[in-house]
């Protein structure tokens, strides 16, 4: 078991290094991206940080705070998408049934798939997140390793979130855009903090649009060194995770293979 | 052990039609109860107009579909239920798709390969060089996939697909859209592969070319089912029992006409003309035309096989005679052996089919 994951981590790293070659292939493009999307999340930091100053509290949660959700959000969407760049494109590769050319392997299909592609962009949010909670926020040791553990959980809740949404095209034929919406739906929710939701909705932040797992347990677990919310944070990432692996698997049965040209990379 | 076995598999589709909310379901037949097995180090051509089933049966086959029903081995394993295992053991080659990074060299595909397949450090050095070597691709090795020609791909393509020598491998039309020049390569790679390391080679294609050039034995199928399976050579002979005569005359010939005979193209001194030879003998044709004029030269030639295939298409399914002769031609030289495969094959799918549900939810 332990053997087979090793390996497994270690064609991780293969696809990583290979998708991040086939990006710089294009270096402009790649870095103008990458920019471009580093930008756009300091924007949003900016506008809070103004809101920040005329409000200092905002239902508890401070300036230092917030950054750490943006922080925690970005750089697990980030490694969600740089690493399992495919689950992005799941709805895609189902309705248009190109998941053949990944069934002709010896390995396990959903995590090889989704190692499949890397979303440039992504790496932006990585940078973005680690680097501003470095420099912000300035951890000290024991606060960043858990930051750095959460921003895996948070990265596993969007991963399993993406898997889950994409494999409505088992059911849907196309479900392309609904996918889409959902997640939208829930990085809107899980970069402002969950206190803001009462009732009904923080319901559904739990279970439907999972951002609780993003923009509550794991903050509150940095604000206060929680083990006990980081624990939270990790069984809730790994509930998200298994319901996107069952919905895939369970889905599968009826897919239908395609017959599109297509290339890799 | 054979390397593919077929026994009565079918497969359905769904297919719906209509637009709008006014739709309804129609089951369609894609494969009609096949039964075939294929040797190891056989070199098979599986053809059939476009909807006949071919990649239907090569999907299923490879362990991408499930089938209907009936039942499928390759190299002993079950491909819808020991997807994983079998991928190890067999190559895929897809025409229509690359497992090729585009922006990257084949180089680094190889490479990402050998993680896949998990292959040992010094196994995968050699076996790349020799690679390298026998499909002639050192020249554009570390040249990015998008930079290459077709021809050049789709060689890497297939050196790709035996980087973990596999025993048998697929190939659905893997040299359409290749120049005369790069077919040629390729046709003569998988004929030496064949021949030199015992590959079976389980091909699909439109081109009669790698037909002939490939595979010894053809199967065609039509409507998803066998049509024919047999000989290359047989292919011609039995299907249009037709001979194509070429002559040129020293003066113009009289007017021809024969019972049997088709003329294709008369052309002042030239002729050419189609016999069929179930109607009449070729020898009493020669012997009409020679009384027609003086004959410079005469060519006998079998059809092209392009004619005799698009024959064969446009048949809506053989008739129930000819094709209860072929099953019981094919019953005469192999009936203790499809028997043999056939108690195991079902005795095997059976075995396996708690298995089959567990690949449906678990990789």
């Amino acid at each position: 078991m332990l053997s087979k994951s090793i390996k497994y981590m270690q064609l991780a790293a293969a696809y990583v290094r290979l998708n991040l070659l086939a990006q710089l292939e294009y270096r402009g493009a790649f870095i103008s991206q990458v920019v471009s999307m580093i930008l756009n999340d300091v924007i949003w930091v900016i506008f809070w940080c103004l809101f920040f100053n005329r409000f200092p509290v905002l239902r508890g949660w401070t300036m230092s705070d917030f950054l750490t959700l943006w922080c925690l959000s970005a750089s697990g969407f980030g490694l969600s998408a740089a690493v399992f760049g495919n689950s992005l494109q799941l709805p895609v590769l189902i309705a248009r049934g190109q998941l053949d050319v990944w069934m002709l392997y010896p390995r396990a299909l959903l995590p090889h798939l989704l190692l499949g592609r890397m979303s440039a962009t992504a790496i932006g949010d990585i940078l973005f997140g680690y680097v501003v909670y470095i420099a912000v926020v300035h951890p000290d040791l024991p606060h960043f390793l858990l930051f750095a553990a959460l921003s895996l959980c948070v990265a596993m809740v969007f991963v399993g979130f993406n898997i889950a949404t994409g494999s409505l095209s088992f059911y849907l034929g196309n479900a392309e855009g609904l996918a889409e919406q959902l997640r939208f739906a829930l990085i809107t929710f899980s970069t402002y903090p969950s206190t803001l939701f009462e009732g009904a909705i923080k319901v559904v932040l739990y279970t439907l649009i999972p951002a609780g797992f993003i923009s509550y347990l794991p903050v509150e677990s940095l604000r206060s060194l929680s083990w006990q919310d980081a624990a939270l944070s990790l069984a809730g990432a790994l509930a998200v995770l298994a319901v996107g692996v069952a919905m895939f698997y369970h889905g599968m049965s009826r897919y239908e293979s395609g017959n599109l040209v297509e290339m890799r990379g | 052990m054979n390397a593919v076995e077929l026994d009565r598999l079918y497969k359905t589709f769904l297919l719906k039609k209509g637009n709008g909310f006014r739709r309804t379901q129609q089951e369609v037949v894609a494969v009609d109860s096949i039964s075939l097995s294929v040797e190891q180090g056989q070199s098979v051509a599986f053809i059939g107009p476009n909807g006949a089933g071919k990649s239907t049966t090569i999907k299923m086959l490879t362990g991408i579909l499930h089938p209907t029903g009936g039942c499928a081995q390759v190299l002993g394993l079950v491909p819808w239920a020991e997807r994983g295992q079998l991928a190890g053991k067999i190559g895929v080659v897809f025409g229509q798709r690359s497992q090729l990074w585009y922006h990257l060299p084949p180089d680094d595909t190889f490479d990402l390969l050998a993680r896949i397949y998990d292959l040992d450090k010094q196994m995968y050095a050699k076996r790349k060089a020799m690679l390298v070597d026998r499909f002639d691709l050192g020249q554009f090795i570390k040249t990015p996939v998008r930079k290459l020609s077709l021809g050049q791909r789709m060689r890497a393509e297939v050196a790709a697909s035996l980087l973990h020598q596999p025993k048998v491998i697929f190939l659905d039309e893997p040299t359409i859209g290749l120049d005369v020049v790069a077919r040629h390569e390729l046709r003569d790679l998988l004929r030496e592969w064949n021949r030199e390391d015992g590959l079976t080679i389980f091909l699909t294609s439109h081109d009669a070319g790698d037909i002939e050039s490939v595979s010894k034995r053809v199967i065609i199928i039509n409507h998803g089912s066998v049509v024919f399976d047999d000989k290359v050579s047989t292919l011609r002979r039995r299907y249009l029992g037709a001979k194509v005569l070429s002559l040129k005359f020293h003066e113009p010939p009289k007017t021809f006409s024969m019972p049997g005979v088709t003329v294709v193209k008369a052309n002042g001194y030239a002729l050419k003309l189609e016999v069929d030879t179930n109607l009449v003998e070729i020898e009493q044709v020669i012997q009409h035309l020679l009384r027609s004029g003086p004959v410079a030269d005469i060519t006998i030639e079998d059809p092209p096989l392009e004619e005799v295939i698009a024959h064969i298409y446009g048949q809506r399914k053989l008739d129930s005679e000819e094709q209860s002769c072929q099953e019981g031609k094919r019953q005469d030289g192999s009936r203790e052996a499809n028997l043999a495969t056939t108690s195991r094959l079902i005795s095997n799918c059976a075995s396996l089919s708690d298995s089959q549900a567990k690949e449906v939810r678990s990789p």
